[in-house]
C-alpha cells in the first residue's frame, strides 16, 4: 500500500497486481513505456490573461500584487510499463487533463521530464483539425499529415477509416455539410485508426448516435486491448477498476496517491464525500446561499 | 536514467520533452528540420487554402488575375488626377510594384491569424506549429503566379515594346521576396499570439510601408527628395522594397537586369532574418498552447 504525498521515489515493486509487473533492476531491463519524473507545468497569469499591448504597458508601471503563476501540477513522477494501464482520478481542475496534455506532447514541463516510447495516440483530438472547405476524404488526408503519418500509412488506412465512419455519399462532400454527429463518427474513425502503443483517453467516448456508440465502444475495447501501456482520464469509476491494473489520485495538481485501483477509488470517493459535506456544511452555515466558489 | 539495452525490441523515444530548453542554434536546425519533415503537411494546408479562397465567391480564382488589375486602375486614376502628368507608361509603371506587393501584404494578412486561428488543434495535438505560418507564405505564391497572367496579357497586348528577355529573372527576384517573407511571417505569427494587436496593427503598418517605398513612384524621384530630408533618405536606404520594387520594375518595366548585388546582399539578411525568426518561433512555441 502506497500512499504518498510526496512523489520523490516511486517503485511499485511489491504491490500486488492482477498482471504482475515485470521485475525491474538496476540496469533496467524492462523499458517503461512511459517515464515521468518530477513534472511541473506552470501557468503564467500574466500569459494567460487576453494580452493587448495596452495591459502590458499597464503592467509595466503598476506592480500589481497575487500570484503571478499557477501550478497546475507539481512534483509528478511515475514509470508506466508495457501492459500497464493507468487511470487518473480526481476532482474537476485536478490537472488531469494536463497530464494527459504532456503525455501527448501538447504541453511542455515547465520542471522536470517526460518521456514516451512508441506510436502515441490521444483520443483527444477528435476532429479539432479539421477543415470545413474540404471533403471527408481530403480531411483525412489533412489529418494524416498532422499526426505526422506517412503518406503510405493514410493511404492504406483509407478505406478502412472511410469504411468505419460510414458516411455513404457524403464522404465526397465538403465537411461544412455534415451534422455533428457525423463529424464526430469521422473524427473517431481518424483518431482510433492507428493501432497505438500508447493509448491516452479522455472521457470523450460518448459520440454519435446509438449504433455507433456501440461500435466505438468496441473500438476501443480493441484498443485497450493492443495498446502497450494506457493512460485514461475519467469520472467514471466502473471504467477504472474494470480496465486498469492501476490509479492515481491527483487533487489540485498534487498526486495524492497512487496503487490499485480499489483502493484508490475508495480514497477518492471518500474525499469526494467529504468535499461535499464541506459544501453543504458551507451552504447550511450562509443560510441557504451557496457560498462562491474559488 | 536506465540505459536501454539496444536488443530491446521498444522504439527510439517517439516523443521526449522535459524542462530543459534546447541552445539557439539547436532551435533553429530543428526548426528547419521539423518544416522540411512536414513538407506533405504544408502541401495540404496551401491545397486547402486555395480551395476555401476559390469556394465562396462567384468568379472563384479568376479573382486572383483581377485583383491586381483593379487595384492598378484604381492608383491609375488616383495619380492621373493628383499628379498631372505621371511616368510614361503608368500603368505598366506601378502594375511591376503592385503585383509583388499585393502578394506580400496577402502573405502577411494571412500568417498573422495563421497559429491563432489553430487554437483548438494546437490545444489538442502535438505538431511543429511552424508549418503554419510557412504554409501560409506558400499559398501566397500561388496568388503571385496567377498575377503573372494579367501581367502577361498587359505586356503583349499593350506594352510589345518593353518584352525583354529579362523578365525571364521574375522568379529570382521573386524568391528573395519568399524568403524575405517567410521570415517576416514566421516573426508575427508568433507575435500574434501573444499580442493580439499585432493583427490589427499590421495593416496600417503594412498600408504606410506601401507609401514610403517607390511603387506609386519611382526611386529616383524618392532619392531626390532624400537629399533635402535625412529621414527620407534612412528609410529609403533601409527599406528592402526599395530594392525589390527598383529589381521588378527594372526586368518588367525598364528591359534592364535587376540590382544584382543589392539582391544578393537582402537574400543573405533574409536568409539571417529567417534564421532569427525561427529561433524566436521555436522559443515561446512550448507556450502556445497555454497561452491560445
Amino acid at each position: 500500500m502506497a500512499i504518498r504525498a510526496t512523489t520523490d521515489d516511486l517503485s511499485f515493486d511489491g504491490l500486488p497486481k492482477a498482471t504482475p509487473p515485470p521485475v525491474r533492476d538496476e540496469a533496467g531491463d524492462e523499458p517503461s513505456v512511459i517515464e515521468v519524473r518530477d513534472l511541473g507545468i506552470r501557468y503564467s497569469l500574466r500569459l494567460t490573461k487576453k494580452n493587448t499591448l495596452r495591459h502590458t504597458f499597464i503592467n509595466m508601471f503598476t506592480k500589481k500584487d497575487g500570484p503571478k503563476d499557477f501550478w497546475a501540477l507539481r512534483n509528478v513522477s511515475f514509470d508506466l510499463v508495457h501492459g500497464q494501464s493507468l487511470a487518473v482520478i480526481g476532482p474537476n481542475g485536478a490537472g488531469k487533463s494536463t497530464l494527459l496534455m504532456v503525455l501527448a506532447g501538447i504541453l511542455t514541463p515547465s520542471e522536470g521530464e517526460v518521456s514516451v516510447r512508441g506510436q502515441i495516440s490521444s483520443l483527444l483530438t477528435l476532429g479539432a483539425g479539421f477543415d470545413q472547405e474540404l471533403t471527408g476524404r481530403d480531411n483525412i488526408l489533412l489529418a494524416g499529415a498532422f499526426l505526422g503519418l506517412d503518406h503510405r500509412e493514410v493511404m492504406e488506412r483509407l478505406e478502412p477509416i472511410v469504411e468505419f465512419a460510414d458516411l455513404g455519399e457524403f464522404i465526397d462532400a465538403p465537411i461544412k455539410t455534415y451534422s455533428s454527429g457525423m463529424r464526430a463518427r469521422l473524427g473517431f474513425s481518424i483518431a482510433t485508426s492507428v493501432d497505438p502503443d500508447v493509448l491516452l483517453l479522455d472521457e470523450v467516448l460518448a459520440t454519435g448516435d446509438a449504433i455507433f456508440r456501440a461500435k466505438s465502444k468496441a473500438r476501443i475495447l480493441e484498443l485497450v486491448h493492443s495498446a502497450k501501456a494506457i493512460v485514461l482520464v475519467t469520472h467514471d469509476m466502473g471504467w477504472v477498476t474494470e480496465f486498469c491494473n492501476r490509479a492515481m489520485l491527483i487533487e489540485r495538481g498534487n498526486v495524492i496517491m497512487q496503487g490499485e485501483p480499489e483502493e484508490v477509488v475508495a480514497v477518492h470517493l471518500e474525499h469526494a464525500e467529504q468535499t461535499k459535506r464541506e459544501k453543504l456544511e458551507q451552504i447550511r452555515r450562509y443560510g441557504g446561499v451557496a457560498p462562491k466558489i474559488r | 536514467m536506465a540505459s536501454i539495452p539496444k536488443a530491446s525490441k521498444a522504439a527510439a523515444p517517439a516523443y521526449r520533452s522535459s524542462s530543459k530548453r534546447r541552445s539557439g542554434p539547436g532551435l533553429v536546425v530543428d526548426g528547419f528540420r521539423e518544416v522540411w519533415g512536414r513538407r506533405r503537411l504544408i502541401r495540404y494546408l496551401v491545397q486547402a487554402d486555395m480551395k476555401k479562397k476559390g469556394a465562396d465567391t462567384l468568379l472563384g480564382n479568376l479573382w486572383w488575375v483581377i485583383d491586381p488589375l483593379m487595384l492598378m486602375a484604381v492608383y491609375v486614376i488616383l495619380v492621373t488626377v493628383i499628379t498631372a502628368k505621371p511616368q510614361p507608361d503608368y500603368p505598366l509603371f506601378i502594375f511591376s510594384a503592385i503585383l509583388p506587393w499585393k502578394w506580400f501584404t496577402a502573405t502577411m494578412g494571412d500568417a498573422v491569424g495563421s497559429v491563432v486561428g489553430q487554437e483548438r488543434l494546437i490545444k489538442q495535438l502535438h505538431f511543429p506549429k511552424l508549418v503554419l505560418p510557412v504554409a501560409s507564405v506558400f499559398s501566397g505564391v500561388t496568388s503571385f503566379a496567377f498575377g503573372l497572367i494579367p501581367l502577361g496579357a498587359l505586356l503583349i497586348f499593350f506594352y510589345s515594346d518593353r518584352i525583354s528577355p529579362y523578365l525571364l529573372l521574375i522568379p529570382v527576384i521573386a524568391f528573395v521576396q519568399l524568403v524575405f517573407s517567410l521570415g517576416m511571417a514566421t516573426m508575427v505569427s508568433a507575435i500574434n499570439v501573444f499580442y493580439r494587436d499585432m493583427g490589427n496593427a499590421i495593416r496600417y503598418l503594412l498600408r504606410l510601408w506601401f507609401y514610403l517605398s517607390p511603387a506609386l513612384y519611382s526611386a529616383q524621384q524618392l532619392e531626390s527628395l532624400g537629399v533635402k530630408n535625412p529621414t527620407i533618405a534612412v528609410i529609403f536606404n533601409l527599406n528592402p522594397f526599395t530594392i525589390l520594387f527598383e529589381s521588378y520594375r527594372n526586368v518588367i518595366y525598364n528591359g534592364t537586369p535587376p540590382l544584382w548585388g543589392h539582391l544578393v546582399g537582402l537574400l543573405v539578411i533574409s536568409a539571417g532574418i529567417c534564421c532569427l525568426a525561427t529561433w524566436m518561433f521555436k522559443r515561446v512555441e512550448p507556450a502556445f498552447a497555454k497561452v491560445l
